[in-house]
C-alpha cells in the first residue's frame, strides 16, 4: 500500500519509476506520466520536474519544453475532481458555451479561459474545469466529461443534476 | 550536378541544399529561421521556392538538389506564398520598431520592407502580453518580439551544449522558455549572449548600460577610465559603417576621448599581465606536481559552463582573473596610488565584445580594490565598490558614438594613455581562438628555458577548427596542449578530464566560435565571414607589433617592479586571482 499524502513524488518513489522506463522510447513521457499519476494533486510540481530533468540526464529547459506541449500534463495543482467541457465545433453549435457559463454559475467561480488549452481551479481545490477542442464524440453533442466519465448530449437540467450530487456529497 | 535556377543552368554539388546552390550562384533566396551551419527548423516558410514537378512549394532551406531540378526562386506563387507567411508573422509582431533596440538591423523589418508588405492585414491572434525576462545581468529577453524562429534555442543547445532555453508550450502559447519561466538569472545560463547574436529580431539583447555610462561621464566628481578588449578594435568600425574586420584601434582611442572618458586604457595590457600571472601559475603547476591540464579562464562564459555543468573540474581552471577584471583591481589600486586619485572616485567601464562580461562584473567577489582600501581609508560597507563598474558591448560603444554625433570613420588615430595602456602582440591575439595559448606560450617557453623565443608564430594553435591540439617543444620538454572554442567543443576537452583521458598539460576555451572575435557582444552581423576577417586583422595587428612577448612590455615590468614585486605575490594573490563555485538549481 502506497501512503497518501500531499509530498511530490521525488527520491526513492521517482527512482523506482524511472527504473520502470529507463532506456525505453519516450521514456520521459512515460516517467512524468507516471510522476504526475502517483502525485495527490496530479500534478508536476517544479522539483519533481528537476528531479526527473537530473535523475534522467534531459536538460531542464527540455523537460519543461515537454511538460508543456502536451494539455495532458498538469502543472498546477488539480481538483479532486475534473469537469471537461468540450468546446468543438459541434459541441458549441449545440450550445456548449452555455453549459460552461452553467458551470460558473453552480460552482460560483469565474471562468475566463475559454480556449482550448486552459484550466480554472476551484479556490477550495474541489473541481477542475477544463476545455478541449474536441472528443470525439460530435454525434453526441453537447459533451462534457465529469471525472473521466462522458456525458452525452448535456443539457443544462442533466448538467445541474449531476453536479449536484457532487457538491451535496461533499 | 546542373540544374536549373530561374532558367538559368547552374553545377552545383550534390547534397547541396536548394538554398546554398541558390546563394552560390548569387541568386538571394530569403531566410528568416534558417542560419547556416547552426539551424535550420524550416519553421518559418521565408525561402520557399517553386520546383518543376513538386505538388507544393518546397522549403529550400531542407530541400536537396537533385539532377535537372528546374527552380523559380520568384515565380508568382513562390513570392506571393513568401509575403504571406512573413505578413502572418507580423500579425503578432509588436509595432514599435522606431524605439527597437535592433531599429536597423533587424531581419524581419528587413524582410518586410524587401518584400512591399505595406500594411498590416492579420489580426493580432494573441491574448495578453508576454512579460519580459530581465533576470540575467547580462542579456534581456523580450518574448513579445520573439517569431518562434529557434535560431537561439538551435545555438545554444547545438553550438553550445548549454540547452538553457527551449520551446515551451503549443499552438497560440507557445514561445521561448526557461525551466518553469524562471528567467535566464536563474537557470544554468552561460550568458555566452551567441542568442542575443543570432536572434533576428530585438528579442534578445544585452543588458544595456549605456545611460548609466552617460551619467558617470556627466559626473564633475567621477575619473571615468575606458578599458578595451582585443576584439573590440576589430569590431567596432564594422558598426560604425565600415567593411568587416576594419582595425580601428586608433580611430576608437580617439572617438573614446570625444565621449569624455578621462583616460583610455587598454584591456591588452591587463591580457599581457594576465599572461604573466598564468604563465608563472602553469609552471609552478608543472613543477609542483599541481592540477593539471590547466585551463584558461579568460572566458566569462566559460567559468559559468564549468561552475554550471563541471563543478568538479573547477581546480583545473587557472585562477587567474580575467583581463578586464585584473584591469579593474589594478585600476582602482595601482593607477589610484600612482596618481593620488581616491578610489571612490574612479569609474571602471569596460568595452568588451562580450555579454557575460556583464555578469562577471558583478560577481560578488570581483571586489578586490575596495578590500585593498577597506583598511587604509577607513571604508565603511555601504562605500562597496566593484573593481569594474560598468561593462558595455562593442553594440553599446557604437551605439553611444551615434548618438555622440561621431563620424567615427573621419576620427585621427590617437594612443593609447599611460601606464596601463601599453601592450604588446601576444595581448593582441587574445582576441582569437588560440590567441591566450600563443600569447602564454611565448612566455611560458622564455620562463621555463631561459632561452630567447626566436619564432614567436605558434600557427598550429591558430584557425577555426574546433578542437586544436599542439605539441610543443620547451627545449627538449614536449608538452601537448589544446584549444577549444564553443562551449560544446569544450564539454568534450571536459569530459576526457573527467574520464582520466585527457593527454594535455594546457588548454586555453573560449566560450565563443572563434574566440572573443565571434563574441556575443560584437556588431551584428557576425557569422563565419566576419570571424575570419576580425581574426585576420588580429593577427595582423600583432605581425606588426614590435614587442611581441607579454613579459617584455615596459608597463608590464614597471609594474611588478613598483607595486606587484613578483607574479604570484601576495599583491597578485588578492588583486589579480579568484577562485570559483559550484552553482545550484
Amino acid at each position: 500500500m502506497e501512503t497518501q499524502t500531499n509530498a511530490p513524488v521525488s527520491g526513492e518513489i521517482l527512482d523506482k519509476i524511472i527504473e520502470k522506463h529507463r532506456g525505453k522510447p519516450g521514456m520521459l513521457l512515460t516517467t512524468l506520466e507516471e510522476a504526475q499519476e502517483k502525485n495527490p494533486l496530479k500534478y508536476l510540481p517544479g522539483e519533481t520536474l528537476a528531479e526527473i530533468s537530473k535523475k534522467l540526464k534531459v536538460p531542464y529547459a527540455q523537460v519543461y519544453s515537454v511538460a508543456t506541449f502536451y494539455s495532458f500534463f498538469n502543472l498546477k495543482p488539480q481538483g479532486k475532481h475534473s469537469i471537461v467541457v468540450c468546446r468543438g465545433t459541434a459541441c458549441h453549435t449545440k450550445g456548449s458555451k452555455a453549459l460552461l457559463d452553467d458551470i460558473e454559475k453552480i460552482l460560483g467561480i469565474k471562468y475566463t479561459g475559454d480556449d482550448a488549452e486552459s484550466s480554472y481551479t476551484t479556490p477550495d481545490n474541489l473541481f477542475t474545469i477544463r476545455t478541449v477542442s474536441c472528443f470525439g464524440q460530435c454525434a453526441q453533442s453537447p459533451v462534457v466529461a465529469i471525472d473521466n466519465v462522458i456525458y452525452s448530449n448535456m443539457n443544462s437540467r442533466k448538467l445541474l443534476k449531476i453536479l449536484s450530487n457532487y457538491t451535496l456529497s461533499l | 550536378m546542373e540544374i536549373n535556377i530561374n532558367n538559368r543552368p547552374v553545377q552545383v554539388a550534390e547534397g547541396t541544399t536548394v538554398l546554398e546552390a541558390c546563394r552560390s550562384a548569387g541568386i538571394d533566396v530569403p531566410s528568416l529561421c534558417y542560419l547556416k551551419d547552426v539551424s535550420h527548423n524550416a519553421s518559418c516558410g521565408v525561402c520557399v521556392v517553386e520546383v518543376k514537378g513538386a505538388k507544393s512549394l518546397l522549403r529550400s532551406c531542407i530541400t536537396q538538389v537533385t539532377e535537372g531540378m528546374e527552380i523559380s526562386t520568384n515565380s508568382p506563387r513562390a513570392m506571393l506564398a513568401r509575403k504571406v507567411n512573413v505578413e502572418l508573422l507580423l500579425a503578432n509582431h509588436p509595432q514599435d520598431c522606431l524605439i527597437c533596440d535592433r531599429n536597423g538591423s533587424c531581419e524581419l523589418q528587413e524582410l518586410s520592407h524587401a518584400l512591399g508588405i505595406k500594411d498590416r492585414r492579420f489580426v493580432r491572434t494573441r491574448k495578453g502580453q508576454l512579460k519580459k525576462d530581465e533576470t540575467s545581468l547580462s542579456l534581456v529577453r523580450d518574448p513579445e518580439k520573439c517569431i518562434l524562429c529557434g535560431r537561439c534555442v538551435a545555438v545554444c543547445s547545438q553550438m553550445q551544449g548549454v540547452k538553457a532555453i527551449d520551446f515551451s508550450g503549443r499552438g497560440l502559447k507557445s514561445k521561448i522558455s526557461t525551466f518553469l519561466d524562471s528567467g535566464l538569472g536563474h537557470v544554468a545560463c552561460s550568458n555566452c549572449g551567441q542568442c542575443a547574436l543570432v536572434c533576428p529580431t530585438g528579442a534578445i539583447t544585452e543588458r544595456n548600460s549605456v545611460s548609466e555610462v552617460w551619467s558617470a561621464l556627466q559626473d564633475p566628481g567621477k575619473i571615468v577610465l575606458v578599458q578595451t578588449a582585443p576584439a573590440v578594435r576589430v569590431g567596432i568600425g564594422e558598426a560604425m559603417g565600415m567593411p568587416y574586420g576594419s582595425l580601428v584601434t586608433g580611430q576608437m582611442v580617439a572617438g573614446l576621448r570625444r565621449l569624455g572618458f578621462s583616460k583610455v586604457f587598454d584591456t591588452n595590457f591587463a591580457a599581457d599581465l594576465t599572461i604573466i600571472e598564468e604563465g608563472n601559475e602553469l609552471l609552478h603547476r608543472i613543477k609542483t606536481g599541481g592540477e593539471l591540464p590547466m585551463i584558461t579562464s579568460c572566458s566569462p562564459g566559460w567559468i559559468k559552463f564549468v561552475e554550471d555543468f563541471y563543478p568538479d573540474l573547477l581546480r583545473h581552471l587557472s585562477t587567474c582573473k580575467s583581463p578586464q577584471q585584473m584591469f579593474g583591481a589594478v585600476a582602482k589600486t595601482y593607477y589610484a596610488e600612482k596618481t593620488g586619485v581616491d578610489p571612490r572616485n574612479i569609474v571602471v567601464v569596460s568595452i568588451m565584445p562580450c555579454t557575460a562580461k556583464k555578469y562577471e562584473a558583478k560577481r560578488p567577489e570581483m571586489d578586490g580594490a575596495f578590500h585593498y582600501w577597506k583598511e587604509k581609508l577607513k571604508l565603511k560597507d555601504e562605500e562597496h565598490f566593484f573593481d569594474v563598474d560598468f561593462s558595455l558591448t562593442t553594440r553599446e560603444l557604437a551605439r553611444m558614438f551615434s548618438e555622440a554625433g561621431i563620424n567615427f570613420s573621419g576620427l585621427p588615430e590617437e594612443r593609447f594613455d599611460s601606464p596601463l595602456g601599453e601592450s604588446t602582440g601576444a595581448a593582441a591575439i587574445f582576441g582569437a581562438t588560440g590567441g591566450v595559448m600563443e600569447a602564454a606560450l611565448r612566455t611560458a617557453y622564455e620562463l621555463y628555458t631561459g632561452k630567447t623565443l626566436y619564432d614567436v608564430n605558434f600557427t598550429s594553435v591558430r584557425g577555426f577548427q574546433g578542437i586544436k591540439e599542439a605539441d610543443v617543444n620547451l627545449n627538449g620538454t614536449v608538452i601537448k596542449v589544446a584549444v577549444a572554442h564553443t562551449l560544446k567543443n569544450a564539454g568534450i576537452l571536459l569530459e576526457q578530464i573527467k574520464n582520466g583521458t585527457s593527454p594535455y598539460v594546457f588548454i586555453e576555451v573560449m566560450a565563443c566560435p572563434g574566440g572573443c572575435i565571434g563574441g556575443g557582444g560584437q556588431p551584428i552581423p557576425t557569422n563565419a565571414e566576419t570571424r575570419e576577417k576580425r581574426a585576420a586583422s588580429i593577427y595582423y595587428e600583432d605581425d606588426h607589433k614590435v614587442i611581441r612577448k607579454s613579459h617584455e612590455n615596459p608597463e608590464i615590468i614597471t609594474i611588478y617592479a613598483d607595486f606587484f614585486k613578483k607574479p604570484l605575490g601576495e599583491k597578485s594573490h588578492h588583486l589579480l586571482h579568484t577562485h570559483y563555485r559550484e552553482r545550484e538549481y
